[in-house]
């Protein structure tokens, strides 16, 4: 017998009496003024630095200094070519790229990618700036569900401030092996 | 309903003294109350974080309601995850053991010509024994969450399933990176030595040739999982490696996408205080060029699905949040445990993979039930700890002590005139034999406790003095 069938069998043999799914939550009614305010106090807990601005003032707020940067930002300009082997991104500076939706309750931002070269350089690099429309702040994960589909790119993640530890005695570092700085730009 | 397995698991192997193991860890009294203040300096941060969620109560019965359909239902749902994890372009493989979980990670990175691998948190691959596994086959294996790093440098296993390395002062940390890492001698800062961990795993990401991951989440309905993780190390791995593997217990499967927000509104929370995770990644397929193998393995969990009073205990999401309240983790230590998950849910789920061995773990417990009131998932920790110890008693394998003293108090408690007896005896012996002969009698409860002061009298006989003639009136 194959493991697969074993294992199946085992499983079906040991099932407990049928639990029925419970329903759906409905997700919470919302105010998105207050949403945007309870958005950035999530994120910065989270250690992220929030920026809000209109539409055409986005690259006033991207850092410039930065020698090595990639953007998938329109507007935004990129120093360094997309390569084929994303490893090649080891030393990127800044990175800045978009997401589809932020989350009121926890700060967290939606980045959805197929690209290999984009996933690897959300972690990869030193500084990492997100760009966010202030509209597509929903209130809780609930709702986040709802609104985008998990299955439409090979990868998505819900990011919530720069990467850390408290690994070593509680201590919280911020800066584990992703970026160091996590920026949101909540667009208008 | 279907027929229940009542069999006990096999006996064998050397046993696990938890008791033993927790009075060497206790003899250093400030290092313990160290330990215990870091612990619940955790479960404090989960109160908070656990008050912001207005519908927290509900949010932990519909996990609970949701794990519960799952695992009622899990042979339907792993078919489906797997059928759906195949459309998306993964390799789909099962394991009914630790030994069949090994070979395929071996074969998977035979085939792909891989020496060098990087892991990111997974206890599966504790559970399976992987690193000495693949090790000893010549492959170098990175456990890349720095907690995991420090105990695998000092070649111990992790103390906690979230904090692997809580057990641990700077001034160890300091002095392991200083043998491994060539940092200066006494560093001890925690912010120089997370950086100097950054550097040296940096290069062990870019230079890996494949990557192992666990699962939070294997979802039925579209075929791919949930990775958690602050540091991103899993991320980095998953970005660069050509070689994907993502093992999996077969608990871990839920129905829907819509079920996440349920678990993760209450994981990290749970966990460590946090809203959310710093990376919660969705992975549905590999990325170009990636292959990208997924491992189910069962290892003993169609045996626990199948007892009646411990299947619950399947619905477990790993937070940890059981231990960090549990005063006897609290104060014993993870590593005190002898089990890859130690802590309440540990001596639940650890003594259905070996009864004997793990004999001693359901009584590593006050019973308070403090882990049960925490459990993101409602597992009624404290009832299965003392249904395990009824099942350790039957088997014959609890301790010549304990059986011997629950045998003189059943013959106590069930004939009243030698219970009135011994009372009699003891409230004598208290009042005037010397406290060191009354404390050997009392055995290992008197350990660390005073003995109470004598009544002058039975309740009984006081109740008859001053009550019933009152109730008779």
């Amino acid at each position: 017998m194959s493991a697969r069938d074993a294992i199946l069998g085992a499983v079906r043999a040991a099932r407990p009496p049928a639990v029925v799914a419970p329903a759906t939550r409905p997700a919470a009614a919302s105010d998105q003024s207050l949403l945007i305010d309870c958005f950035a106090v999530a994120a910065t807990a989270a250690g992220a630095v929030v920026t809000r601005c209109a539409a055409n003032d986005i690259a006033i707020h991207v850092p410039t200094s930065a020698p090595r940067v990639l953007s998938a930002v329109p507007g935004i300009p990129s120093t360094v070519a997309i390569p084929d082997d994303p490893r090649a991104l080891a030393d990127l500076t800044l990175f800045v790229c978009q997401a589809a939706l932020g989350v009121a309750e926890n700060g967290g931002v939606w980045v959805a990618t197929n690209d290999a070269w984009y996933r690897a350089a959300l972690f990869l690099a030193e500084r990492v700036v997100i760009v966010l429309a202030e509209s597509t702040i929903v209130s809780d994960l609930h709702e986040a569900y709802t609104r985008i589909d998990i299955r439409a790119t090979s990868f998505g993640a819900f990011v919530a401030g720069p990467s850390k530890t408290a690994d070593i005695e509680q201590a919280l570092v911020i800066g584990a092996h992703g970026p160091n700085e996590l920026t949101l730009i909540v667009v208008a | 309903m279907t027929q229940r397995s009542l069999e006990l698991p096999v006996l064998h192997s050397r046993r696990v003294d938890h008791a033993a193991a927790a009075a060497t860890f206790t003899r250093d009294v400030p290092r313990t109350d160290w330990h215990d203040d870091a612990l619940w300096f955790v479960r404090e941060k989960r109160d908070r974080a656990a008050a912001t969620v207005a519908d927290w109560e509900a949010l932990r019965q519909q996990a609970s309601s949701i794990k519960e359909h799952a695992l009622s239902h899990l042979d339907e749902y792993l078919e489906q995850f797997e059928a759906q994890a195949v459309r998306n372009g993964m390799h789909v493989h099962w394991a009914r053991d630790a030994d069949e979980h090994n070979r395929i990670v071996h074969d998977v990175l035979e085939q792909a010509g891989a020496r060098r691998m990087v892991k990111s948190k997974s206890m599966l691959t504790e559970e399976c024994g992987l690193n000495p596994y693949l090790q000893s086959r010549g492959i170098e294996v990175i456990d890349t969450d720095l907690g995991e790093r420090i105990v695998q440098l000092r070649e111990e296993g992790p103390s906690h399933i979230v904090m692997p390395a809580i057990h641990l002062k700077r001034e160890e940390v300091g002095d392991t990176f200083h043998e491994h890492l060539g940092t200066p001698a006494g560093l001890a800062d925690p912010i120089a030595l997370t950086r100097a961990a950054r550097e040296h795993l940096r290069a062990k990401f870019l230079a890996a040739d494949a990557t192992l991951t666990g699962m939070n989440f294997a979802i039925a309905e579209t075929g791919g999982f949930v990775v958690c993780t602050n540091e991103g190390n899993a991320d980095l791995g998953m970005s660069l490696a050509p070689v994907h593997i993502a093992s999996v217990g077969i608990e871990k499967v839920i129905p829907r996408a819509e079920d996440l927000p349920v678990f993760l509104r209450l994981l990290a929370r749970s966990a460590t205080g946090q809203a959310l995770t710093v990376y919660t990644t969705h992975v549905h397929g590999p990325r170009e060029g990636q292959a990208l193998h997924v491992i189910l393995v069962d290892n003993g969990r169609s045996r626990q699905l199948a007892r009646e009073e411990f299947w619950t205990s399947l619905k477990c999401i790993r937070c940890g949040a059981c231990m960090n309240t549990c005063p006897v983790y609290r104060r014993s230590g993870g590593h005190s445990y002898g089990s890859t998950v130690p802590g309440p849910i540990g001596s639940v789920l650890t003594p259905g993979l070996d009864l004997e061995r793990y004999a001693s773990l359901p009584f590593a417990s006050t019973l308070c039930g403090s882990c049960t009131a925490v459990c993101p998932v409602k597992i009624d920790l404290d009832a299965q700890l003392y249904r395990w110890r009824q099942r350790v008693t039957q088997a014959g394998l609890s301790s010549t002590t304990k059986s011997v003293a629950s045998k003189a108090g059943a013959q106590l408690l069930t004939r009243p005139r030698l219970f009135r007896l011994a009372g009699a005896f003891a409230r004598f012996g208290l009042r005037r034999m010397p406290s060191r002969v009354i404390r050997l009698a009392a055995g290992p409860w008197a350990k660390t406790r005073d003995l109470p002061s004598a009544p002058s009298e039975s309740f009984r006989s006081w109740y008859r003095h001053n009550r019933s003639a009152a109730g008779e009136s």
